[in-house]
């Protein structure tokens, strides 16, 4: 037990670490971009007609805190997070990003996730169904299926959903709430609404997700078939369901776990081109926004960095359900017993 | 008396992209209860072929011959379809255990539970009764700690010990038959002899039949009361084991045992077999040996000869188009 909690703090202060170097990296590569927030921010307003002097300019950076160094800006933006769980002010907009990104993140946390859980619900069961079946044919209608979700793009995909539904339904089915909806609080009502566009984007970056995790499960389910457990098993009688689940099924699972933080990833990445097209109110967008078009740092910064912390918080935890699920992995790290 | 099994006219084909391939042809067996049958042969012989046959063991693209017999208490197994006659011959009154120990246990799963799982699954019995009866058996193939190693995985075995174990699972459901596949190839000289000496005494404890399949003559002296030698999917001789050992008349047994090194003189050069198995889908037609066959008949040579076994000497058969050559 001892053991398994070493494991468990190690494992989380390694997270702890990753996060942080992510952090740097990403505040890194924002410092590199050309000019400083200040001048931006002055620039922009230089678009809305005001003249710019060179004292404004320094006169913003310090109000902004520019002048100091790199290093203590970088620790000070981290702390402010980690102690006051504020990412400060948008560099354009001058509004609090926690307000800017209240909602929206979860919102997005919510479509991938589901995505996410929809594509394993899928994939698993018939994954191992096509892995196992008898009948070729079957086999090969599902590995066309799931070649299909991997070779379409999932704009593309979104684009044809929205066109068959405004020809035979009269709604794009763009964002994530009716008009009446979209800025009222959450009640039941909302939530039925939310739930009956945000199908599209789950369903969209699901379906992808789905083929490539159908894939996984398949090829880890045709390598456990071959094994010779699975044969030694048959010859003391087991048959039917009581095989396939309780031995190649369950010996097969141990990458699936493993992949699961990098399949979060991936639709992550997937969201922000989707949510543009669908035109959805939540994060990815706003990243996109925010990278692309108003090279707003401070913004892009908090987004990347919720999301690296989801991503590192998942992985940290498919790490400790191997280790309890895997005895070979158990064991190495409990020793003994 | 009627024999425990009775293999006849066995043929096995494997459907594959390159063709049909033909990998066991008209091999005809009988071994009696007590009695260990050693099956003897290069790989690809047809051994494991052979043994997975009985239990139905072979991969979906396998083709049975129509007139094929596998007879076990008067039923020809071969035919058996449902899934309850399935158990009866997978675990049930026929047991195997594999060349790889660590392969052949479910990594993921107690080794007590696979047991437990096999005993319930054969037995009518609860959890504990079968508790009892699989660490009893653990105990007497000479596990210590038996009741530990119930609780473990086969990764926190040894490799003597894993095969023990298995050997403990085959005969825990108290099978009449038992296939040993290479059961001691995979494990060192010393764990093997006290493998061997296990398998003998229990053999004789619970009185049932034995095939144990090897490449490795030392073993089937030691084992075996009767030998089939296979080659290219066919039975070339078989025989009692003093017969097959001492007098053996196919040059196919003579090259395996002149094969063997010379413990007295060392510096001798090995003698192997010359030449190379033929591919399976390149089966010389009439005798498959021919083609490496060091002093062939005329007859052999022209492949016109068909393959069949003929009794020597009693009990001794030897395939007909060899008995002559070289």
């Amino acid at each position: 037990m001892i053991n398994f909690i070493q494991f468990t703090l190690t494992r989380a202060f390694l997270a702890i670490v990753t996060l942080l170097i992510v952090c740097f990296i990403v505040f890194s590569l924002m410092e590199l971009v050309p000019g400083t927030c200040a001048e931006r921010y002055l620039a922009f307003k230089n678009t809305q007609g005001s003249q710019i002097t060179y004292e404004e300019i320094v006169a913003e950076k310090k109000k902004l805190g520019l002048d100091k160094p790199f290093l203590y800006r970088y620790g000070k933006w981290v702390s402010d997070i980690v102690v006051r769980q504020d990412f400060g002010d948008s560099c354009i907009l001058r509004i609090s990003i926690n307000e800017l990104l209240s909602g929206r993140f979860v919102l997005s946390l919510t479509i991938a996730i589901t995505a996410l859980i929809f594509s394993y619900l899928i994939a698993i069961p018939v994954g191992i169904i096509s892995a196992s079946t008898k009948y070729v044919s079957l086999d090969q209608t599902l590995k066309f299926i799931s070649y299909l979700g991997i070779a379409l793009p999932n704009f593309l995909v979104a684009l044809c959903i929205m066109l068959f539904m405004t020809v035979y339904f009269g709604d794009t089915m763009t964002g994530l709430f009716s008009q009446e909806y979209e800025n009222v609080p959450w009640s039941m009502a909302r939530v039925r609404d939310f739930l009956s566009r945000a199908w599209l984007p789950i369903f969209v970056l699901g379906w992808n997700a789905t083929a490539f995790a159908l894939q996984t499960v398949r090829a880890l389910m045709l390598d456990e078939n071959d094994k010779l457990y699975v044969m030694a098993a048959r010859a003391r009688g087991i048959s039917g369901m009581s095989l396939l689940w309780r031995y190649p099924a369950k010996h097969s699972l141990g990458p699936v776990i493993n992949s699961i933080g990098f399949d979060l990833n991936r639709i992550f990445s997937a969201l922000p081109i989707v949510a543009l097209i669908l035109i959805l109110t939540e994060a990815g967008a706003l990243l996109i926004e925010a990278l692309a078009r108003s090279n707003d740092q401070q913004l892009a910064g908090a987004i990347i960095f919720l999301l690296t912390a989801t991503i590192v918080f998942v992985n940290f935890v498919t790490d400790i359900i191997l280790a309890i699920m895997d005895p070979r992995i158990r064991k190495g790290v409990m020793g003994g017993n | 008396m009627s024999h425990l099994l009775e293999i006849n006219n066995l043929d096995v084909k494997f459907d594959t992209d390159e063709g049909r391939i033909t990998a066991i042809e008209n091999v005809s067996l009988t071994l009696d209860q007590g009695k260990v049958l050693g099956i003897v042969g290069e790989s690809g012989s047809g051994k494991s072929v052979t043994a997975k046959s009985i239990m139905q063991l072979n991969p979906g693209n396998t083709i049975y011959n129509e007139n094929a017999e596998i007879i076990i208490d008067d039923e020809n197994v071969i035919k058996f379809t449902s899934k309850n006659d399935l158990k009866k011959i997978r675990g049930g009154k026929v047991s195997m255990i594999f060349q790889e120990p660590m392969a052949s246990f479910a990594p993921a799963i107690k080794i007590g539970h696979q047991m437990v799982e096999q005993l319930m699954l054969h037995k009518t019995m609860g959890k504990g009764e079968a508790k009892n009866i699989s660490i009893d058996m653990l105990i007497r193939v000479g596990i210590a700690d038996a009741e530990k190693r119930f609780n473990q995985y086969a990764f926190e075995l040894s490799g003597g010990m894993r095969q023990r174990a298995m050997i403990a699972m085959a005969l825990s459901t108290m099978p009449k038959l038992l296939l040993a596949d290479e059961p001691t190839t995979a494990l060192d000289v010393t764990i093997q002899a006290q493998v061997i000496n296990l398998m003998k005494d229990i053999i004789k404890e619970f009185n049932m039949g034995v095939i144990f399949i090897t490449h490795d003559l030392g073993v089937i002296a030691q084992v075996a009361d009767d030998v089939a030698v296979m080659y290219l999917g066919s039975v070339v001789e078989r025989g009692p084991v003093n017969d097959i050992l001492k007098n053996p008349k196919h040059p196919y047994t003579r090259g395996l045992l002149n094969a063997l090194p010379d413990i007295n003189n060392l510096d001798a050069p090995l003698k192997p077999i010359p030449g190379n198995i033929p591919s399976p889908l390149d089966r010389p037609t009439g005798c498959v040996f021919r083609t490496r066959c060091p002093d062939p008949t005329h007859e052999c040579k022209e492949g016109s000869i068909e393959m069949g076994l003929i009794e020597v000497s009693p009990g001794h058969w030897v395939d007909q188009c060899c008995v002559n050559c070289g």
